[in-house]
């Protein structure tokens, strides 16, 4: 089933009198339980996609489906609230909130997503279990390290079990122990749980790690490859 | 959220705390200014009303603190009580018959001068000690009775009541006892006795002197007229008003209302001072919160990134700032708590912080505080959220 579509996308920034094409008919699919890596050089309209797709921007033109709803036409209240129900956000700084404990930043994602009475602790666990996290619940982000920072991080993006796992540049900001943490748990997630993940990247290692890798170049998606063969092509 | 919420109170400490001040600040104004007004007001009332008389008669024109305080001719007390006869020196005169049902008239001259703590204001009464006796239930707990003024060596004497004596000082700066001297008028005199129940002004000199010093010739500012009986009154005041028209018959029940009427001005400043306290809670609250969206521009678009909505963004701000003002108006019924306890022990002042007023004071810095976070709450909610999120 797919879970996400973009059809012929294009998003135009104005920078003063001068139009910046940013995506200039991106066009993709996404299964449901795919765990998809988006590479390209800076500049090439990956971030700008990440967005969109997430509801946070709104296309110059083009179409994003995602579970049969269409986010292109749709309000800004109701992108915002698609994105509670359906999206979750990883970012490469993290994005924690600092005067919040690693539960806290938890309970906060639960509460936006159900209210104060809805939430649900057994699922809340189950992350926690599965991410390493459950001795750190009570420390303040600035208390864990970069790559405990970051499993909060994911674990507060898919506490609320979004259809689509959005993470742009998840281990930029990580050396390559913790680097290797996360995309095994990230893997883990989309395995145990069939969480579908859209990852931004420059590092092929991770890409590696993707059932599929696409490329985009000049805001146009030039490329879409099993993951495995991008893997053997770099060993080559 | 409400972590959220509790969290952002607590890392920032020193702005939280300028918050609280600020609408604390305008809470103590509200309770404070208007407690002492009120209970100024109320206790000058009570002791206005709590004579034994049942009838003030006043001079024609308005009934208030202002204007000269000496304008109606003491005579009135003798004439109300023994008629009006044509005398060799007036032969002109109307005669008048003595006013039926009348058991005492006494003149009482009434000026308001500075405290003397220099915070507020005190009544000083000018009596004919013999005639006010029998209008009052003032009696002497301590020392001897208030000369005449004229007799040499009672033209400076005072009688205090209990209240006055406990909490004031005299000029040396000590306790008020029998022989202290007391700046009245900005004379000095003695105390020559201690008095009780407390009877209009808690100081009180002879007419005769305040009449000298205010150059009031002979005049008072009222008489107060004690009925046979208690159910005389309508009819003396009817009395009254038929042989002497022009002037006020009140009853002495209606004292508190007219106090209120002529403090009509004071109203208009309690109404400075609650508008000012709005804007003051509204602003401190506005800049807070303000200041705070530029410094968590980050953390909304971090909510924006999760699905907040913007109702949700908004409500958390707003309930941000609904707890610092409600800490803030915490803090100002104890600041205004103390200030009141402060206020009564060193000075004459009385405060009354009513519940009315509490109320009043909590939902003005409540109200201002939610009312100011209003703009700052939808800048955040309408920021861009890529933007947000990539602030730093």
């Amino acid at each position: 089933m797919t879970v996400l579509e973009t059809i012929d996308l294009k998003m135009v920034y104005h920078v003063g009198k001068v139009d910046v094409g940013a995506l200039r008919g991106a066009t993709l699919q996404v299964e449901s339980g795919e765990y998809v890596a988006i590479m390209g050089p800076s500049g090439c309209g990956k971030s700008t996609l990440l967005h969109i797709v997430g509801g946070m921007l709104k296309p110059t033109s083009g179409r994003v489906i995602i579970e049969g709803e269409d986010l292109t036409a749709m309000t800004d209240a109701e992108r915002t609230d698609l994105r509670r129900r359906k999206i979750g956000f990883v970012f490469q700084r993290f994005n924690l909130f600092p005067t919040l404990t690693a539960e806290g930043n938890l309970k906060l994602a639960e509460r936006i997503y159900a209210g104060k009475n809805n939430q649900d602790p057994a699922r809340r666990r189950g992350v926690l279990r599965l991410l390493g996290l459950e001795d750190k619940m009570h420390h303040k982000p600035l208390e864990l390290s970069g790559g405990e920072q970051q499993r909060v991080a994911i674990a507060r993006a898919v506490i609320n079990r979004p259809a689509i796992l959005l993470a742009d540049e998840p281990t930029g900001n990580l050396d390559t122990e913790n680097s290797e943490i996360v995309l095994s748990m990230m893997r883990q997630l989309n395995k145990e749980f069939g969480q579908t993940i859209i990852m931004i990247t420059h590092n092929g290692e991770a890409a590696a790690r993707a059932d599929r890798v696409i490329e985009m170049r000049d805001g146009h998606v030039v490329r879409s490859t099993v993951a495995a063969d991008v893997a053997r092509e770099r060993s080559r | 959220m409400d972590s959220l919420i509790a969290a952002n109170i607590s890392q920032r400490p020193l702005r939280t705390a300028i918050s609280i001040i600020g609408v604390a600040l305008g809470v103590v104004l509200v309770t404070l200014f208007v407690g002492l007004a009120r209970g100024m007001m109320r206790d000058a009332a009570r002791r206005q009303s709590s004579v034994d008389a049942e009838i003030r008669f006043l001079p024609a024109g308005n009934v208030s603190l202002a204007g000269n305080p000496l304008m109606l001719s003491s005579r009135y007390a003798d004439a109300i009580l023994q008629g009006v006869q044509p005398t060799t020196e007036d032969p002109d005169i109307e005669p008048k018959p003595p006013i039926a049902g009348v058991s005492a008239a006494s003149p009482v001259g009434e000026y308001v001068q500075g405290s003397v703590a220099g915070i507020g204001f005190e009544m000083v009464d000018g009596i004919d000690y013999s005639s006010f006796t029998n209008t009052t239930h003032l009696r002497l707990v301590e020392g001897h009775g208030l000369g005449d003024g004229i007799t040499p060596g009672t033209e400076y004497e005072a009688i205090v009541d209990r209240y006055y004596a406990d909490l004031g000082r005299d000029t040396d700066g000590k306790r008020v006892r029998i022989g202290s001297r007391i700046t009245v008028l900005g004379h000095q005199f003695r105390v020559a006795a201690i008095y009780e129940p407390p009877v209009l002004a808690r100081v009180k000199i002879p007419l005769r002197t305040m009449q000298q010093l205010l150059g009031g010739a002979e005049n008072c500012t009222f008489v107060m007229v004690k009925c046979e009986r208690p159910e005389l009154a309508d009819q003396v005041i009817a009395e009254l008003q038929r042989y002497y028209p022009g002037n006020h018959v009140i009853s002495t029940t209606e004292i508190p209302a007219l106090y209120s009427q002529g403090l009509a001005p004071l109203e208009i400043f309690l109404d400075v001072v609650i508008g000012l306290s709005i804007v003051i809670s509204v602003l401190v609250i506005l800049l807070a919160m303000y200041t705070t969206i530029i410094e968590r521009t980050r953390e909304i678009g971090i909510l924006k990134s999760l699905g907040a909505s913007k109702r949700f963004i908004v409500m958390t701000i707003e309930k941000e700032a609904a707890l610092i003002s409600g800490m803030g108006v915490l803090f100002g019924f104890v600041a205004a708590m103390l200030g009141k306890l402060w206020l009564e022990a060193n000075t004459r002042l009385l405060v009354d912080l009513e519940a009315k007023w509490l109320l009043i004071a909590a939902l003005i810095g409540v109200l201002g505080g939610i009312i100011g976070a209003i703009y700052p709450a939808m800048r955040a909610a309408n920021l861009d959220p890529v933007e947000a999120i990539s602030y730093d």
